[in-house]
This record gives structure tokens, C-alpha cells and sequence, in this order.
């Protein structure tokens, strides 16, 4: 048995998990989750806002971690249009905003929405906890230009927002490590009087229980946490024409990927366990190796 | 996820943005993924090929958006902007512009001179904007770090064991709303925390109690790293699952090698992920198979 594990190939692990992937997926059945209190307050937080509030929304990933984080954004966009909330939108990652320019100009016309009115983006922000820092303390000085080149006076919803986060009712960032959600709470959280919210990766989300509910409201904490939110927030797709981008896709296509999810960490269990009982079964007691 | 790609037939090449995917670009995206996925079989050129273009790639992308953001936007905005303005917002105060575009300039100055260290090593130079950045950045996180991370920290941890809000058993009552329920949490908690918080005492020396109690510390944090390594888990496989989620997207028959709107067998054959994935297989196993024939035989 030791020889089978000492020459066991592991591609044969990457095939399985694979294979199983691939076919689970392609079946296309979904599963529903229960919604956890961290999700349920970050749905509650949205809600409790007064049509017409600012968000700062912030995209805090690149490619590498669209695949958690994306969903979560478009839920939040939708959600806060639906709501008629009004965003600005940042970004501390550079290869963010391609990402929240595609979802805005997809998403935005479904609501009949108007930049500089409804939304604002300011794009990439060099400088990490410096930058954010700056955001804290003056919008105008950090950007005195949007995405687009436009002056702040030609920006109508600008006009609501001060320094020292006036006007901004509530912060929300997609966070896929540093800078994100950590640097926000001490940089800004710390500092200011407002509300912060999160959508972290997977990676990321075990440095978050700490901090909840005191210094942040509520988390999505990976895909779990946003097919989790999605599901709260799918209701306003009934507001929507059918048709691209609804939230209802995002949901669906989501509770679809959490089934796989699911079977593919039943599998790695299963593997752990199977590796567990092979290594003491033959593992040569401590004694006897002495002797 | 990716826009419904029949609802608009993608262009053979296309840059903007808001349109599907091009059909050029669907291709490139299938074979770099494909690519990347065969490292799992070995080391190889496909793989080499998609590592090398992903770092060319994003150094050019990342190098341009900080020298575009970062140097010449601040350059247009904070000085030449500026020098047609009375006052300027500066650090959220309001100052005239002459004196905001002096200080600009001086920071433009510290950056030529920081750079100096690239012809003049030990030149006292760059030691001044860096001596003035490490300064920044110490006082700037340790405000912000010692009030999120210490002090609000620690009042979050002291929480009380029992709840006004909580329900006792009932019909229509979920086991994590009761009284019991919380108070179990808040206990484990409580002994988690200050057994983790033992096992780095080494002020003392390590008596049979002490040492329990960093014993208990120590399976409290091996736990912690099993929820952390099961989070990792849940990341890795949720890429994987995107991955495999938009080759399933370009399976679709407008991306196929014939063309066309037509879904059938022959479509999904040549559709991008199919093709490449049965192209890079023969030509890998052609590769290991001329790597055992090169090779010397048993003696």
C-alpha cells in the first residue's frame, strides 16, 4: 500500500476533479441555499437605504478573482439601480475598471439610468492604502476628473458629495485581497462615519468574522455568499424586461455552479479522508522505527 | 458569466468592448485557458506559450494604467489644470493654485529624485523621497491600523454570553435563534480565545495547566486553518467552474470553425473548446510518445 501512495500520479486527482466539474455542470441542475445571517444583514443593509443615497462602490479585483467576485457586483448594481440608490463607482485595482465599465453600460440601460446623474466613474486609483486614505478625505482632490475625463462641476451628483465621506451613505467593495476590505476598514471605516459592506473571495473571507458586525455590517464571502445574496436580491428582477443581464440569470447561473461546488468539495473530502486512513494504516509506528 | 451569445451574432473581430466576444478573440481565449489547463499533464509548450504572452500582457497593461493614472493624469490635473485656476482642492483644503502647483512640483522633484538611484546607487538622493514615503505610510497605517485592527478589535471580542433577542425551543424556531444555542457559541468563543491567547505565553514556565490550555489553543487554531484551507478550496474550485462555465460558452455555434447558426454534432466538434482540446491532446501525447522513443531502453 505504501508503494501505491508513493507513486500514486495526482493527475489522476486533477482528472476526477475535472471530469466531474464538466459533467455536473453541463447537467445544468441548481441548488437553492439557506441564507446566513452575514448575507441576510448586507441584503438588510441595501434595503434600509432612502432612495436617492450615495454608494461608493468599489472594485477591488482583476481577472484572477472575477470569477467570485463578478456576480456579486452585478447583484449589487442591479440591486442598488433597482432601488434608485445613486453610485460612484472606484477602483484601487488597475484591471478593475474594464470589468465595472462593461457591467455599467450593460446594466445602467435596463433601469433607464444617466451617467453623472444616477452614476459616476471615477476609475483606477494608484496608491493602495494611500489612495484610499485620499478617498477618505477628499473625492474632489483624489479625482478631479471621472473615467471620461469629465470635470467634477459638469457631474451632477457629485454635487452631493463632500470631503470626509459626505454624503456617502454607505461603502461597498469587491475585495480580492490587498488593497481591499481591510485596508477600507482602517483607512476609512475607522475614520469616518460610514457604513461598510463587503464581497470578498474565498481566501479572504476567514479574516472577515472578526470584524462583523461592529465595523462591518455584512459580507458575501465568496460564490457561497453571493449566490446567497442573490437569491435575496433576485425578487427586484421582476422590476426588469426580461431579457439580458436580468438578475435573475445571475442567480440561476450561480445556484447552478454552487451544486457543482458542492460535489467537487465531496470529493476532496473524500480524498482527504481516503489519504488519511492510508497514511496511519501504513505508517510505521514511532517505536518500532527507533528499534 | 458571459451575455447570451445568441442574441447577437459576435463579428469575426471586433474592439469594442460592450459587443460579445469576437469570434478571433473566443478562439484566443479557449486556447490560452486550454493552455494553462495542460500544465496539470506536465510542463509544455502550450503552457510556456500561454505563461509567457499572460506576463508579457500584463506588465504592458499594468505599466500603462500606472504611468497613465499615476503620472501623466496627476501630471494634467494637479499642474497644468491647475495653473488656470485660482484655488485648487488640495488634501480636501482649499489653497491657491500657485502654491498647490509649488508642491506638486516638488513632489515631481522627489520622484526624479528617487529615480536617481538607478544611475547613482549610493547617491544621498533617493534616500530623501524614500526617507519621506516610509514616514508617510508608517503614520498613515498606524492611525488608521491601531483604531480598526486594536483598539475597535478588542471591544468586538468582549461580547456578552446571553441574549435578550434570543427564543427558547419551539416549533417554528431555528436551533441558532435560541437562548442555548447562543450562549454555546459565545462559550467556545470565549475558551477558544483565550486558550489560543495561552499558547503564546511564554513569560512562564509551562505547567500541566497551562500547557492544556495551549494544547486546547493549539486545536483551536488547527481548526481555524482547516476553515481557512476549506475556503481556499471553495475559491480554486469556483475558478475552475467559471473556466469551464465560458468553454461551455463557446461552444456555441456561431464561434464553430464552419460558421454558421446551426447547433448540431458537427458544430460542437468544431467549436473552439472541442477542437483545441482534441488538438492539444494529439499533439501532447505525439510529444510523449517520441520522448519514449528518444529515450534509452532498460539495459
Amino acid at each position: 500500500m505504501a508503494s501505491v501512495i508513493a507513486n500514486f500520479d495526482r493527475r489522476w486527482i486533477f482528472l476526477a476533479v475535472g471530469l466531474l466539474v464538466v459533467s455536473l455542470y453541463a447537467a445544468g441542475i441548481s441548488s437553492e441555499l439557506p441564507e446566513s445571517e452575514y448575507v441576510r444583514d448586507f441584503h438588510a443593509t441595501l434595503e434600509a437605504l432612502p432612495p436617492g443615497a450615495i454608494v461608493l462602490l468599489s472594485a477591488d479585483f482583476d481577472p484572477a478573482s472575477a470569477a467570485e467576485l463578478l456576480p456579486m457586483y452585478q447583484g449589487v448594481i442591479h440591486h442598488l439601480f433597482a432601488r434608485d440608490l445613486r453610485i460612484v463607482n472606484v477602483a484601487t485595482w488597475p484591471a478593475a475598471p474594464p470589468f465595472t465599465q462593461k457591467e455599467f453600460a450593460r446594466i445602467a440601460p435596463l433601469y433607464g439610468k444617466t451617467y453623472g446623474v444616477d452614476w459616476v466613474e471615477l476609475g483606477f486609483l494608484p496608491g493602495d492604502d494611500v489612495a484610499m486614505g485620499s478617498i477618505g478625505q477628499s473625492l474632489r482632490s483624489a479625482y478631479p476628473r471621472d473615467d471620461r475625463r469629465t470635470s467634477w462641476a459638469d457631474l451632477p451628483l457629485l454635487a452631493d458629495v463632500g470631503d470626509n465621506m459626505r454624503g456617502i451613505s454607505l461603502l461597498i467593495t469587491a475585495s480580492a485581497g490587498y488593497p481591499g476590505i481591510l485596508e477600507w476598514i482602517a483607512q476609512v471605516g475607522g475614520r469616518y462615519d460610514v457604513t461598510l459592506l463587503a464581497g470578498t473571495t474565498a481566501v479572504q473571507t476567514p479574516d472577515l468574522f472578526a470584524f462583523y458586525p461592529l465595523q462591518l455590517k455584512g459580507f458575501l464571502g465568496a460564490a457561497t455568499g453571493a449566490t446567497q445574496y442573490l437569491q435575496l436580491a433576485a425578487p427586484l428582477a421582476a422590476r426588469l424586461p426580461t431579457g439580458e443581464g436580468a438578475l435573475d440569470e445571475v442567480r440561476d447561473e450561480n445556484q447552478r455552479r454552487m451544486l457543482v461546488q458542492s460535489w467537487a468539495h465531496i470529493l476532496i473530502l473524500a480524498l482527504i479522508v481516503v489519504g488519511n486512513v492510508i497514511y496511519f494504516r501504513t505508517r510505521v509506528p514511532t517505536g518500532a522505527a527507533r528499534r | 458569466m458571459m451575455p447570451p451569445l445568441l442574441q447577437v451574432p459576435p463579428s469575426f473581430f471586433s474592439l469594442d468592448s460592450s459587443a460579445p466576444p469576437d469570434v478571433l478573440g473566443g478562439w484566443i481565449a479557449c486556447f490560452l485557458t486550454l493552455a494553462v489547463f495542460s500544465f496539470l499533464y506536465r510542463d509544455n509548450p502550450f503552457y510556456k506559450l500561454a505563461e509567457h504572452v499572460f506576463i508579457g500582457l500584463g506588465t504592458a497593461y499594468f505599466a500603462l494604467q500606472y504611468y497613465e493614472q499615476g503620472v501623466l493624469q496627476k501630471l494634467q490635473t494637479h499642474i497644468v489644470d491647475a495653473s488656470v485656476l485660482e484655488t485648487v482642492k488640495l488634501g480636501g483644503h482649499e489653497v491657491p493654485a500657485d502654491v498647490a502647483i509649488g508642491l506638486r512640483a516638488a513632489a515631481v522633484v522627489l520622484s526624479g529624485m528617487l529615480l536617481l538611484r538607478l544611475v547613482a546607487p549610493s547617491s544621498w538622493a533617493p534616500r530623501w523621497p524614500l526617507a519621506i514615503m516610509v514616514g508617510v505610510y508608517a503614520a498613515l497605517k498606524m492611525t488608521g491600523e491601531t483604531q480598526s485592527k486594536l483598539v475597535l478589535l478588542v471591544g468586538n471580542s468582549i461580547q456578552p454570553i446571553v441574549s435578550s433577542e434570543a427564543l427558547p425551543f419551539g416549533p417554528d424556531v431555528r436551533i441558532e435563534q435560541t437562548a442555548l444555542w447562543f450562549t454555546a457559541t459565545k462559550l467556545i468563543y470565549y475558551i477558544g480565545l483565550i486558550c489560543v491567547l495561552g499558547h503564546f505565553v511564554f513569560t512562564f514556565r509551562r505547567t500541566r495547566t497551562l500547557a492544556a490550555v495551549s494544547r486546547i489553543g493549539v486545536v483551536t487554531l488547527m481548526i481555524t486553518f482547516g476553515s481557512m484551507f476549506g475556503f481556499t478550496v471553495l475559491g480554486r474550485i469556483a475558478l475552475l467552474i467559471e473556466r469551464v462555465a465560458m468553454l461551455k460558452d463557446y461552444t456555441a455555434p456561431e464561434y464553430a470553425l464552419a460558421g454558421g447558426t446551426q447547433a448540431g454534432l458537427l458544430a460542437t466538434v468544431l467549436s473552439p473548446p472541442v477542437l483545441l482540446t482534441v488538438l492539444m491532446v494529439a499533439l501532447l501525447a505525439l510529444g510523449a510518445l517520441r520522448r519514449r522513443e528518444r529515450s534509452p531502453g532498460p539495459a
